[in-house]
């Protein structure tokens, strides 16, 4: 068997995840698979609209999705080239660049500022990071450096802040097991109000780690065989954003029975994620925007925690041709 | 019917009844945990408004759980049956079959996710959850075949094929049956955890990840009960299966208490001396032969390490030491608490089983409860636990308590079913009670069921301390592997995956050895 045969065969077995089916091929549409950090939800919005309304394969793109999970690792999926495009945290990304030699590169921003922020009761608030100081903080354990960072630019030692593992179920901040925790802003909050309480919250962009999440992230190798294919897939996304972002409750009620459905999620947590997070991601240069000053401020927060940016990690040549 | 066993039913039936009421008063009353407990009313009316969601999610996990038992039992056949006709090739494989028993589930779950596509991690950790109980339950059912007939077939001038096909296969069924009954449940777990790392398509996991942050007790309850009622369901169908093929003749369970699964017969000369060392050096070359397969695969050399690769990150690499301190400082957080662990599990098992023998109702409602922390997905239970316990050594010995008990109670409950009847009625006829009993028969009778009990729960411990970590505490090993993929750092991911591989199968050899040397004490030896 040829190596090509072998490939192919293994294309087929994902089941027809990375290949492009027939009446794509019909058309004459090229490929592209997307790998998302985290289960469907109004993170991705965006994508789905532009699939929806047709806008990838007018790009001459069959876009395939692959959703995230706990145990996904998005840059490792571009890496192991089960997806073309990965969706996933700046910090991650530039670190397996530094001290894994990963060829990746990142062509675009989702999020200008994180939606990743320290969520506590409005009981119990906590609205800065000098108060969390004696406090136990639930972190999800990939994020436990980032959270480590943002405690040192703030000149707080790390061992005055007692840090747990969040397993993403928000009952022990509700019950007081713990004071707080590290979340998407744009979604705990709402499930605390759902059952009767108040959250307050503040974004680590805010305290001195003003990093970029949802990074779009290639391969170079990617980036140079397809890049007029990125370009378009930018193009498509981005409006797919826009239109996602003229009414933030207008698509999530025509995904619930097939983007949405069985995850589990209530379409009012959809809604309301998806418009908390309009602020966090739309920008007068558009959706995906990567501008000097903003990559800028990036590198310098990831350079004080030890983690080695670089202008060259980042390629902005194809915002510029959307 | 005998009038004891009518009054042992009324018994339980009352017992189930009174627990479930006790159930509901404390989820009303929001008694535990501050009403993170909720009540089986609450649960039951949240299934009723998510009954849309549930069929797609329960065909989901049946589907690739189905799959992962059907390969992982043929395979446990396979194998087998090779192990009977050649007893050399099961002391070759012993190190590749404890390392599949004794692999943290957790270690190796983002490893199958990068390297295989689509629902293959589903399947690939079903399969292997099924296959070492399935294994041992066919290897020792193929040899229990009575001599005799044997012999005939050999009088007969048939050959080991012959014995196989008229005498060991049939002889053995029921075992081998039974055997694979009690790894059905294994194949959904199994399938479970892996949907839960992917959420990619339908799956009672995917649901579970997708639900947690709800905030919603009473939805995680109804999915980790589905989950168990889906294990139950595949025990009970499997168990049919078995009664039609081999007749009433089932076996309640695998005697798992025979020191069963380790290869039987004498093998001398250089031969013998060299298999430890071959059973040792096997896992490693098909460790390395499927390093190269996945560099035939597009799979990124970045996520990927081969025996070497651990050995540089872990000796000459640039940061070697550092990498080894890491590991090493993490390794002294989780052992001993993986050691505390084994002996509460096996202290709960050992009561428990004691329990059930003189007050079989009370047994037998604690049995359905038991089950439940079977097969529930420790993460929708975490809440309840650090509530409960918190976030120090309360709640890593309760989550190791809770994963090691169950296979204990079984065996250490099956060994003292065999207590011969007559030995209770000479202690009684001299005046003796139920604690002379216990003291003079039970317990010296228990205790080779009791190392047996040792060597299946000591691996489980390492596992249960790593989960609890990983889950509560943020310490030792289970963090370290959780933060390492955070940075992507797959050198320190695969150390850990061997070290703690490597602590489990040594915990598993050192509980083999001590049970070998009991069971001649107690001349059991076969």
């Amino acid at each position: 068997m040829t190596l090509f045969r072998r490939h192919a065969l293994l294309a087929g077995a994902a089941a027809g995840l990375a290949a492009a089916s027939p009446s794509a091929r019909a058309q004459g549409l090229r490929a592209l698979t997307l790998q998302a950090a985290w289960i469907n939800d109004a993170e991705f919005m965006g994508y789905y609209v532009a699939m929806e309304k047709g806008w990838y394969q007018a790009e001459g793109l069959d876009l395939k999705y692959l959703p995230g999970g706990p145990d996904v690792i998005p840059e490792a999926s571009v890496l192991s080239k089960k997806a073309d495009v990965a969706l996933s945290t700046v910090e991650t990304v530039i670190n397996a660049i530094t001290t894994q030699r990963a060829p990746l590169v990142i062509i675009g921003a989702q999020y200008q500022k994180n939606p990743i922020g320290i969520v506590s009761l409005a009981s119990k608030p906590i609205r800065t990071p000098a108060e969390m100081i004696g406090k136990t903080i639930a972190v999800p354990p990939v994020n436990r450096l980032t959270v480590e960072a943002m405690l040192k630019l703030n000149g707080i030692d790390k061992s005055r802040v007692r840090i747990v593992p969040y397993a993403y179920d928000p009952t022990p901040l509700l019950k007081g097991e713990i004071d707080a925790s590290l979340d998407f802003t744009t979604n705990v909050p709402y499930t605390i109000k759902s059952k009767g309480q108040d959250a307050v919250s503040f974004l680590l962009a805010d305290f001195k780690l003003p990093l970029f999440n949802d990074v779009v992230v290639v391969t170079r190798d990617t980036l140079a065989r397809r890049r007029a294919d990125l370009v378009g897939f930018l193009r498509a996304s981005r409006k797919g954003w826009d239109e996602n972002f003229k009414d933030p409750a207008a698509y999530p009620p025509k995904y619930m029975e097939t983007w949405f459905k069985g995850t589990g999620r209530s379409l009012d947590n959809e809604i309301y994620f998806n418009r908390a997070q309009a602020a966090l991601m739309q920008h007068p240069k558009g959706v995906f925007a990567l501008t000097p000053e903003a990559i800028q401020g990036c590198m310098d927060a990831l350079n004080e925690v030890g983690i080695k940016a670089a202008q060259e990690h980042f390629d902005t040549s194809l915002l510029a041709e959307i | 019917m005998t009038a004891t066993t009518r009054r042992e039913r009324r018994g339980t039936i009352a017992g189930l009844i009174l627990l479930l009421l006790a159930w509901e008063a404390a989820g009303q009353g929001g008694w535990v945990a501050g009403g993170a407990l909720p009540a089986p009313s609450q649960i039951a009316l949240r299934a009723w408004l998510d009954r849309g969601d549930y069929p797609a999610h329960i065909l989901g996990t049946l589907r690739t759980a189905t799959a992962g038992f059907v390969v992982g039992s043929l395979l446990a056949f396979v194998l087998g049956v090779a192990y009977t006709r050649w007893p050399r090739l099961q002391r070759a494989m012993s190190g590749v079959d404890v390392t599949i028993f004794a692999m943290p589930a957790i270690a190796i779950v983002p490893i199958l996710i990068i390297a295989l596509p689509g629902d293959a991690p589903r399947v690939v950790l079903s399969a292997l959850s099924v296959y070492y109980p399935a294994m041992v339950a066919v290897v020792l059912g193929l040899r229990q075949a009575d001599p005799r007939l044997l012999d005939l077939v050999r009088v007969h001038g048939g050959g080991a094929v012959a014995a196989l096909r008229w005498v060991r296969l049939r002889g053995g069924l029921p075992t081998l049956l039974s055997g694979l009954r009690v790894a059905a449940p294994a194949a959904v777990l199994g399938s479970l955890l892996a949907e839960f790392g992917s959420g990619s398509s339908a799956g009672l996991g995917t649901y579970l990840i997708g639900s947690l942050g709800r905030a919603d007790p009473a939805r995680l309850w109804g999915i980790g009960l589905a989950a168990t009622a889906l294990s139950a369901l595949a025990y009970l169908a499997v168990g049919l299966v078995a009664a039609r093929f081999a007749g009433d003749t089932v076996p309640a369970s695998t005697p798992v208490g025979t020191a069963a699964g380790q290869a039987a017969g004498e093998v001398r000369g250089w031969v013998a001396r060299s298999m430890p060392l071959l059973a040792f050096l096997l896992p490693f070359a098909l460790w390395e032969a499927g390093t190269w397969a996945l560099r035939l695969t597009d799979v990124s050399e970045i996520v990927f390490r081969d025996p070497a690769g651990v050995l540089a990150h872990l000796i000459w690499d640039e940061g070697a030491a550092r990498n080894r301190g890491d590991i090493a400082a993490a390794l002294a957080q989780t052992l001993p608490f993986a050691l505390a662990g084994v002996a509460l599990g096996l202290a709960v098992a050992f009561a428990l089983a004691i329990v059930s023998l003189l007050w079989p109702p009370l047994g037998a409602t604690l049995l359905p409860l038991s089950l439940v922390t079977q097969s529930m997905p420790l993460v929708a239970l975490t809440p309840l636990v650090v509530l409960i316990f918190g976030r120090d050594t309360g709640g890593i010995l309760a989550i190791t308590v809770s994963v090691t008990f169950f296979p204990a109670f079984v065996t250490i409950a099956q060994g003292l079913a065999l207590v011969p009847p007559g030995l209770r009625d000479l202690i009684s006829a001299w005046g003796g009670g139920r604690g002379i009993w216990l003291r003079r028969v039970a317990i010296p009778w228990a205790t080779p069921y009791l190392c047996a009990a040792l060597r299946l729960a000591a691996p489980r411990a390492l596992l249960g301390v790593m989960i609890a970590e990983w889950l509560a505490t943020g310490t030792g090993l289970g963090n370290l592997l959780n933060e390492a993929r955070g940075r992507m750092d797959y050198g320190t991911i695969w150390s850990v995956a061997v070290v703690s591989v490597s602590v489990a199968v040594a915990l598993h050899t050192a509980a083999a050895s001590l049970e070998r040397r009991v069971l001649r004490r107690f001349a059991f030896a076969s």
